[in-house]
């Protein structure tokens, strides 16, 4: 394939589909790309709210306090496509969450990546289905 | 002149697989029937596609890709959307990871002739021009965006600024069927005199008599509007009408009064259903429109859409814009 054959499909594909990254729901108005987070913490339960569901998380902080912090998922048949169900992440499960915090300050995150005690990351990417017993994450 | 030539081959190119297309029925391949007679449309179908649905301008009147186009499209989409990738900055990393979650894979291909619009006619892959709207209906229109800005400023007056998918009446589960970037399966189920298509987003069923019965009268309006059916050889002939006036998600501004869709579901192999709809409404476009959009078959099933689980913020969507107001005074 030559170079010039190369560009106009380039072009092409990112015309058919315009800003593709941000098209369904941008990340930037609801999360602050400056307030990354990570933590650990414990289910408390699940919400199973369309289009998005959440995870609710209790941090414990180094000074015994704890954080109640609501985590933002995918959409509920989504989930249970990737094998993703309501029994998936009972309450109790503990979870490393890696993400971005709220704008407004909130105890609110998105959920890049959500990791299981034993490594197993929820909601892989093109790498596998996502389902929670599915192997872990590439990176 | 180039483009032209470009544009007279997509014509043939799209004119040959409908003649394959129509061709196939006859001989090649003859749609199963059911236990009474009628064409068999049952299963589950999955409509995703990156086609968009008007042909984007710089493609130019280039009307179906090349293998190669079609596939470096392909390629290209997966890699701008694999969350794998860290690179970019937070803001596109995290925008690639969190959208990722609820997308639909089926949608990282055009459509398999490989067109680059839904719309088929007019020709030229573009919605046709707006009638000028009236006063009246332009009133309406205006209302509707201030309810829209009102709700994105997290200031609604009411629950009805949050509009119809909101509070769970209607999202895409209504003619036109389009593609989305997520739940596109449909269920069709057949009985002597009936079809009724099943869809998953928003969770509705629509009942299309194919008994012959009239339509009802116009007064009597629903937001799935009045679907009646006829077989015309293998396709099933849809004309559906009788949409709600206080919908505002009827493509933007289509008047119900005069907005009229026929669909034609024709199943042209083992795994495909030929979805084609046409829009009349002298109102809203100076000409009607087609599209056409193939449905895929689909061995995953179709899950229960719970649009009111754990629905609660409607209330702290009203309290919260009571709370500004008064903080503000």
């Amino acid at each position: 394939m030559g170079v010039k054959r190369i560009v106009t499909a380039v072009a092409i594909g990112i015309t058919l589909l315009g800003a593709r990254v941000s098209a369904h729901h941008a990340f930037a108005a609801e999360f602050d790309a400056n307030k990354p987070v990570k933590f650990k913490g414990t289910v408390t339960k699940m919400l199973w709210v369309n289009p998005h569901a959440w995870i609710y998380v209790d941090v414990k902080k180094p000074n015994g306090q704890v954080e109640r912090w609501m985590i933002e998922a995918g959409t509920p048949n989504t989930l249970l496509r990737r094998g993703f169900t309501k029994s998936s992440l009972l309450p109790g499960t503990e979870i490393t969450v890696d993400g971005y915090q709220a704008k407004d300050g909130a105890l609110r995150a998105n959920g890049r990546d959500l990791t299981l005690p034993n490594g197993q990351t929820l909601f892989l990417g093109s790498s596998g289905t996502g389902a929670p017993n599915e192997g872990t994450s590439k990176k | 002149m180039r483009g032209r030539a470009w544009a007279l081959v997509g014509l043939v190119a799209i004119a040959s697989l409908w003649v394959v297309g129509v061709a196939g029925q006859s001989t090649a391949w003859a749609p199963p029937r059911t236990a009474w007679g009628d064409p068999d449309l049952q299963g589950i179908w999955n409509n995703a596609t990156s086609t968009p649905l008007q042909r984007p301008a710089a493609v130019g009147e280039k009307q179906v890709l090349t293998n190669d186009e079609a596939a470096e499209f392909a390629e290209g989409l997966a890699h701008d959307l694999n969350r794998d990738r860290r690179d970019g900055g937070a803001q596109i990393d995290v925008n690639r990871a969190y959208n990722e979650h609820w997308m639909d894979a089926k949608r990282l291909t055009t459509t398999a002739d490989k067109r680059t619009s839904l719309i088929v006619d007019p020709p030229d892959g573009r919605l046709p021009a707006l009638v000028p709207l009236t006063p009246e209906r332009d009133a309406i229109r205006v209302a509707r965006e201030e309810s829209a800005r009102r709700f994105n400023a997290g200031l609604p007056v009411s629950y009805l600024d949050g509009g119809l998918p909101l509070r769970c009446i209607i999202r895409t589960d209504r003619p036109p069927y389009l593609p989305t970037i997520y739940n596109n399966t449909y269920q069709i189920f057949q009985s002597p005199g009936y079809v009724v298509i099943n869809v998953e987003m928003i969770h509705s069923a629509r009942f299309i008599p194919v008994d012959g019965r009239p339509h009802v009268g116009k007064s009597l309006r629903q937001w799935l509007g009045d679907s009646r059916g006829r077989w015309d050889g293998d396709t099933l002939v849809v004309e559906t009408t009788n949409f709600r006036p206080d919908d505002g998600v009827l493509f933007g501004n289509a008047d119900a009064e005069t907005f009229r869709i026929t669909e034609r579901l024709t199943r042209v192999d083992a795994t495909t259903i030929d979805y084609t709809f046409t829009i009349e409404d002298p109102r809203t476009w100076t000409t009607p429109w087609t599209a056409m959009i193939p449905w895929n078959k689909t061995d995953e099933q179709l899950y229960e859409y719970a649009c009111h689980e754990d629905n609660f913020d409607m209330v702290h969507l009203l309290a919260g814009a009571r709370a500004r107001e008064r903080a503000k005074r």
